[in-house]
């Protein structure tokens, strides 16, 4: 970067979640650096190959707030003392020419406005980014067909909603209306308060399930959150090759090392504990996997800063970099949840009185055609909460999975 | 002299080597430190259990005795005298072909398609294309669904419609279980590969798709050939271990489903055959001979499937 292309000014860089640092950014003609006060290496750099797009930058004039986010969607936030007159070209890159648009759009809008043509305001599309290549007809094609299967793929959830609501003489109607006329409850106050008086009361299920999902989310985080942060950020012998081990696990789901687990658990004499279920969990690859190819987007300079800093270890681990990754801990939780929630247990669990939900759940729909209001309220109740943290949870898990390939 | 002197320069590499290795390990001690809670967890519940299985499979274990080693014999049994064990990797073997690919290409067409919408209608369609694989046990009201008496609600379908005169028994029936099992196991196949696609295509930089417009990709198909599918491998390939993974486990659903054991075997799969023996008849040497099987295929399975992606675009 030679001095005649760049621009700096003073001011805070800020990363999601974590404190800010006072120092200088430069910005040159192919990258941007953030030098913090008093060091000559840089904190932060980037290319603007690896750049996505910048937000907060006004056109035409100074701008003192940019963010910037990359491919990996890590985000940098400057708040500048100095208002900086980004220049820009056609191609985004900053050069000596002062043209201060970002977006291609603008730029032709401007253009535009300088030749004085009326200028139209940009329709909104309902297909807001349409692409040049695409023909109608395909679109309207590939959407019915979306459509369509969207249909099918909700109809059975909503089947099953609506079964959970039928009274008893609608659940044996011919024909079967997949949504009843008069909706109640009762199948659902049936589980909790018919069922109660029985042997073991379905809320018994309940609570053990949501201990189990619990404690083995939570512990999996810690774990596999450690292993993962040394396995993304530092370099040591045994590491590349423990990754790609894991990495082969992930295809060996409960049911294959079933067999061998239960010899194993019952050795270390915990079957017919709640260890049995969540001890595996901890340990589950598909989480390590995920968090350690998001880790590898966090910058290195924040780990080596901090280190220089003085820092140990752990605290670096503890609030620096897991604050800095929960989209990566939501996708973690929402597998992890998924599984222990959706566990049946029956082969490592004897007691009646720690079996899961899914175990109940079997039992009722053994149960019979009586008992279809009943396990369709038990089925909801199942199927309700991975669904439910998955909606809220749902962009910062893309932002997890965006990193989940694997370079072979 | 030539191939000595190799040697001995090999061996001070090597040597080198490890002296480097040596001295990185000492300087990140801390390291292991961190890596060991999950590595003892994880060797505890997954590598000992895919060793003793691979063990177990050369003896016969009925946990009672001691195991006795027996070499190859599961493996002659499971083979040449174990005729529903050959109905359960038929099974699995139709139901890892129809939906392995047929679902890991949907859930990238979908992903793809669902790409293109507007953001609110996007989250919209995730979940709705991934609740399925995500509500674990809602695959159960298939048995509704699909019952077998005239208050199922496809047999009242069709008896309206008159296409049938007397319900079908969907789920006990071996014409058609594995029909039902297929369109079930479809239904839960957008998994997380298929979220793994979504954030992919999010990913890819647009200005790939711009300098395709000018060097004259004309429509959707070629832009999906030579831009979307290379800059998407590493999402692909772990599209196609989760598709794999989920297709040759198949378990749950028969067993929940069509019942267990089912009628005439018909709805068997490896591993549900896998449980029988190990759960049921307490043959633990010849159930982990099935799943060394079962372990072997999936490897090679990725193996090959890691090959052919290696080609895309190309």
């Amino acid at each position: 970067m030679s001095e005649m292309d760049t621009v700096r000014s003073t001011g805070t860089l800020q990363l999601p979640g974590s404190k800010k640092y006072h120092g200088e950014l430069v910005a040159g003609e192919t990258g941007a650096a953030f030098y913090l006060k008093g060091k000559q290496e840089p904190f932060v750099e980037w290319n603007y190959v690896r750049m996505h797009r910048m937000d907060n930058v006004r056109l035409g004039g100074t701008t003192s707030r940019i963010t910037v986010i990359l491919k990996d969607e890590t985000r940098y936030i400057f708040e500048l003392n100095k208002g900086l007159k980004l220049y820009s070209h056609m191609d985004k890159h900053w050069t000596d020419k002062p043209v201060t648009v970002i977006t291609k759009a603008e730029e032709l809008r401007r253009l535009a406005e300088l030749r004085g043509e009326r200028i139209e305001k940009p329709k909104k599309h309902l297909i807001s980014r349409r692409h040049p290549n695409r023909s109608v007809a395909g679109d309207i094609l590939i959407y019915l067909i979306l459509l369509l299967f969207g249909i099918a793929m909700v109809f059975p959830l909503v089947f099953l909603v609506g079964s959970s609501l039928k009274p008893l003489d609608e659940l044996f109607r011919f024909p079967p209306p997949v949504w009843p006329s008069h909706p109640t409850f009762d199948n659902f106050s049936d589980l909790f308060v018919t069922m109660g008086q029985s042997w073991i009361p379905f809320s018994r299920y309940l609570m053990n399930t949501v201990f189990i999902t619990a404690v083995g989310t939570f512990g999996h985080l810690i774990i596999a959150g450690m292993a993962a942060f040394v396995l993304a950020k530092f370099d040591f012998p045994g590491g590349k090759f423990f990754f790609g081990v894991v990495t082969t696990c992930l295809m060996f789901s409960g049911y294959v090392t079933g067999i061998p687990n239960y010899l194993i658990m019952s050795r270390l004499g915990m079957v017919d504990t709640y260890w049995a279920l969540i001890l595996p969990a901890f340990a589950a690859p598909i989480g390590l996997f995920l968090m350690k190819q998001f880790m590898e987007g966090l910058p290195t300079a924040l780990i080596e800063a901090a280190t220089i800093d003085g820092a140990g270890r752990f605290r670096i681990f503890w609030s620096i970099v897991m604050p800095n990754v929960k989209p990566a801990w939501l996708t973690m939780i929402i597998f992890s949840v998924q599984g222990l929630w959706n566990t049946s247990a029956s082969t490592v669990i004897y007691s009646e009185a720690k079996k899961t939900l899914v175990y109940a759940l079997n039992q009722i729909q053994a149960g019979g055609i009586a008992r279809t209001g009943q396990s369709a309220a038990a089925n909801v109740i199942i199927v309700s909460v991975p669904i439910l943290i998955f909606v809220l949870s749902q962009s910062r898990i893309l932002e997890t999975m965006a990193s989940s390939g694997i370079k072979d | 002299m030539q191939s000595q002197s190799l040697g001995r320069r090999y061996i001070t590499m090597k040597r080198e080597k490890m002296a480097h290795a040596w001295t990185l390990a000492k300087r990140n001690k801390g390291c292991y430190l961190f890596l060991a809670p999950y590595a003892i967890l994880f060797f505890t519940f997954f590598i000992l259990p895919i060793a003793t299985s691979i063990f177990y499979s050369f003896t016969y274990y009925n946990i009672l005795e001691a195991p006795r080693f027996i070499g190859v014999q599961n493996y002659i049994n499971l083979i040449l005298q174990d005729e529903v064990f050959l109905t359960a990797i038929k099974n699995t073997f139709v139901i890892a072909v129809i939906t392995g690919p047929i679902g890991y290409i949907l859930s990238f067409l979908f992903a793809w398609v669902i790409n293109e919408l507007p953001k609110w209608l996007r989250a919209v369609a995730v979940v709705i294309f991934y609740a399925p694989s995500i509500a674990g046990a809602a695959f159960s009201v298939f048995s509704i669904i699909f019952r077998g008496d005239a208050y199922g609600w496809f047999n009242s379908i069709l008896l309206e419609l008159g296409i049938i005169n007397a319900p079908v028994l969907w789920l006990t029936d071996p014409r058609y279980m594995m029909t039902v099992l297929i369109i079930v196991i479809l239904w839960m196949s957008m998994g997380t590969g298929f979220l793994s696609f979504v954030a992919g295509f999010q990913g890819i930089d647009r200005s790939m798709y711009e300098a395709g417009y000018v060097d004259g990709v004309r429509n959707r198909w070629q832009e999906l050939y030579h831009i979307t599918l290379p800059s998407m491998k590493p999402m692909l390939l772990f599209g196609a271990v989760m598709s794999i993974t989920s297709a040759f486990n198949v378990c749950d659903v028969p067993r929940a489903l069509c019942g267990y054991p089912s009628t005439d075997y018909a709805a068997r799969t490896v591993v549900t055959h896998l449980f029988d023996y190990g759960f049921s008849r307490f043959e633990m040497g010849y159930a982990s001979a099935i799943a060394t099987v079962l372990f072997v295929v999936m490897i090679l399975c990725k193996k090959a499937i890691a090959g052919l992606l290696g080609r895309v675009g190309t």
